[in-house]
């Protein structure tokens, strides 16, 4: 009852921030909404299943451009449904594209799987790039709606904040039910789960989906959000790592963890060290290195392993294959 | 003709591509660990070379060697101290994060030290090349084609025929058994990582003769190690060879025939594909890990 009050507390402060701030915190917040919702949909798949994907910015990209064509090729006028059909197209397809990749890749396990994912974001993202209709070097631009007298970065604050809310309910969802155990004990021991009778194949393939989804959504929002894009803008490298980055700080396989980890690492990068441009990878690379070697399991695993362990943590033993 | 001359091409970038990946395979294949600081070390190679030609007037094929030994001790701390650490701490996979962090720190560093220009190092018989029966090879290339081979093939009678290389390789198979028959286990690790870490700048060092290079194409150099890897094979020079010609000929096939602007996708197409359908790689036996 006290974190239901207390939730709601904090949705309210959030919903009544944006008169509050001023433009550039706000801006920030958008951008921590929509990165702490990727790192959740990401965590579906690496933090329940244990299935880490160095790839997942393909969906973003894929979701962005669906979106972007589907638009300008139906050639709807700007509205609310016209907005509301465009993330719907980008999250359909980045479901049939990861229902359809979804049986041979997740033969692969371990690191396999991660680099398989980062095979095909790479060959997605060149595609775009070189095949003259999806436009991706010249840039595709994508007319959204915006309400009358409302700035565009508190738009997209509230906009980002509820697809933030959604993605928390969909994990939490899953982690509570039956498809979530499921999830969790392909983590924890894959062959012994199948041998139990867990439906491992299904699991896997759906779990898959969802995130893939969800990023798809997400993708296609930031291409609404961004109003013209090119390949460069949606297929980065970087989106994909953060997602994992995001996870492991606040707590692998949790719901909060991805949220407190986001919220952590963009305060750290854009507020605290907005300023050194130049030490910006430097500075990325410490905090991975730091954070692996001394929170195996993220600020989560802190919080609920006091006084600290040192050894045999959770992410040790879901990654130990 | 044009076929060829794309097939000579192919061949000569493959030999390079074999030796730079061949530190990364040994790596991955002995201790596991996949090395996302591999590029790094490549590109360190071609930035320390670079060095000792400019400043010291060093051949770059002759800088190998202390380069090489530079790096052997930097790869062995590395191993030591960090890897080892993370491994123990958290899990393989978890190491692999801290190798990217590390790959993250020294980029910028060298962006910083060296600036994020492009660079190349010309000595004067750069320009030379010669022709046979209408095939052109530059001399250049012919030369860091063979440094390479020889390279790759010191590597092989080092694991094949020493008592070192005997230990590394008992070390992969069974690290328990090897301790038990009282090999050092966490020295030879060390050791392992530090031979990879040698022969990745050695490739570096030869490479900045062939190719341009700048901070940010370590990304590039550790991706096509580990096509290579996969493509060959784990753990053995002769599937580095392999996989790195292998690569080097469909990256100039598809230059060739398709377009320049192609290459990364039908390279990271065939690692998807390969992955999918032989993930022990074409001369590799098969790693439980893998399914």
């Amino acid at each position: 009852m006290m974190r239901l009050i207390a939730l709601a507390g904090i949705l309210i402060v959030a919903a009544a921030l944006p008169g509050l701030l001023p433009p550039f915190y706000v801006r920030v917040l958008e951008l921590f909404f929509f990165n702490a919702a990727l790192a959740l949909a990401w965590n579906i798949m690496g933090g329940f299943a244990g299935y880490w994907s160095f790839g997942h910015t393909a969906f973003i990209g894929i979701g962005a451009f669906a979106a972007a064509h589907v638009i300008g090729w139906t050639a709807m006028a700007a509205s609310p449904f016209q907005m509301i059909f465009g993330i719907i197209v980008g999250t359909l397809f980045c479901a049939v594209f990861a229902a359809i990749i979804a049986y041979p890749i997740l033969r692969l396990r371990g690191i396999y799987f991660a680099i398989v994912m980062l095979g095909i974001s790479q060959v997605v993202a060149e595609l775009s790039n070189n095949v003259n209709w999806v436009q991706g070097d010249v840039g595709i631009f994508i007319q959204g709606w915006l309400p009358h007298g409302v700035n565009p970065e508190i738009f997209y604050y509230y906009v980002f904040g509820c697809l933030l809310v959604f993605t928390a309910v969909v994990s939490a969802l899953i982690r509570r039910g039956r498809f979530g155990y499921g999830l969790f004990a392909i983590r924890e021991d894959e062959d012994t789960a199948q041998m139990l009778g867990v439906p491992t194949e299904q699991l896997k393939a759906a779990g898959f989906v969802v995130s893939a989804a969800i990023v798809g959504m997400l993708g296609a929002t930031y291409g609404y959000s961004l109003g013209y894009f090119t390949t460069d803008s949606v297929f980065r490298v970087d989106f994909s790592l953060n997602m994992i980055i995001y996870c492991l700080i606040g707590g692998i396989g949790t719901i909060a963890g991805p949220i407190i980890g986001s919220a952590v690492f963009l305060f750290l990068t854009q507020v605290v060290l907005g300023q050194l441009l130049d030490l910006h990878l430097f500075v990325t690379g410490l905090v991975v290195i730091v954070i692996v070697l001394s929170m195996p399991d993220g600020v989560m695993g802190l919080m609920s392993a006091w006084p600290w362990r040192l050894r045999g943590s959770t992410l040790a033993k879901g990654a130990e294959r | 003709m044009l076929f060829l001359q794309t097939a000579i091409n192919g061949l000569v970038l493959g030999g390079v591509y074999s030796l730079a990946a061949v530190g990364f395979s040994l790596i991955f294949g002995a201790l596991g660990v996949v090395n996302f600081t591999h590029g790094i070390f490549v590109i360190s190679g071609a930035y320390a070379s670079m060095i000792l030609f400019r400043e010291f007037g060093i051949d770059p094929f002759l800088a190998t060697i202390p380069v090489a030994l530079v790096f052997y001790c930097v790869g062995y701390v590395y191993q030591r101290f960090l890897i080892q650490l993370a491994v123990s701490r958290a899990s393989l996979v978890a190491s692999l994060l801290v190798t990217f962090g590390v790959a993250l720190i020294a980029r910028n560093f060298l962006q910083l030290g060296f600036s994020p220009d492009v660079r190349t190092i010309t000595p004067h018989y750069s320009f030379s090349s010669f022709s046979f029966a209408g095939l052109h090879v530059d001399l250049v290339r012919l030369i860091a084609v063979s440094v390479s081979l020889i390279l790759l093939l010191m590597m092989a009678l080092l694991l094949a025929k020493t008592g070192f290389g005997r230990r590394i390789r008992a070390t992969a198979q069974q690290p328990l058994a090897a301790n038990l028959s009282g090999v050092n286990v966490p020295h030879v690790f060390g050791q392992t990582f530090g031979l990879g870490a040698a022969f990745a700048s050695a490739a570096g060092a030869v490479l900045g003769i062939v190719q341009p290079f700048s901070p940010a194409s370590e990304g590039f150099w550790t991706m096509n190690a580990f096509i290579v890897v996969v493509l060959g094979g784990v753990g053995s020079p002769s599937g580095a060879l392999l996989g790195g010609v292998l690569l080097g000929l469909i990256s100039s096939f598809t230059a060739q025939y398709i377009g320049p602007s192609f290459t990364t996708a039908m390279m990271f197409l065939v690692l998807v594909l390969m992955l999918l359908v032989r993930p022990q790689g074409l001369l590799g036996s098969a790693l439980g890990e893998s399914r």
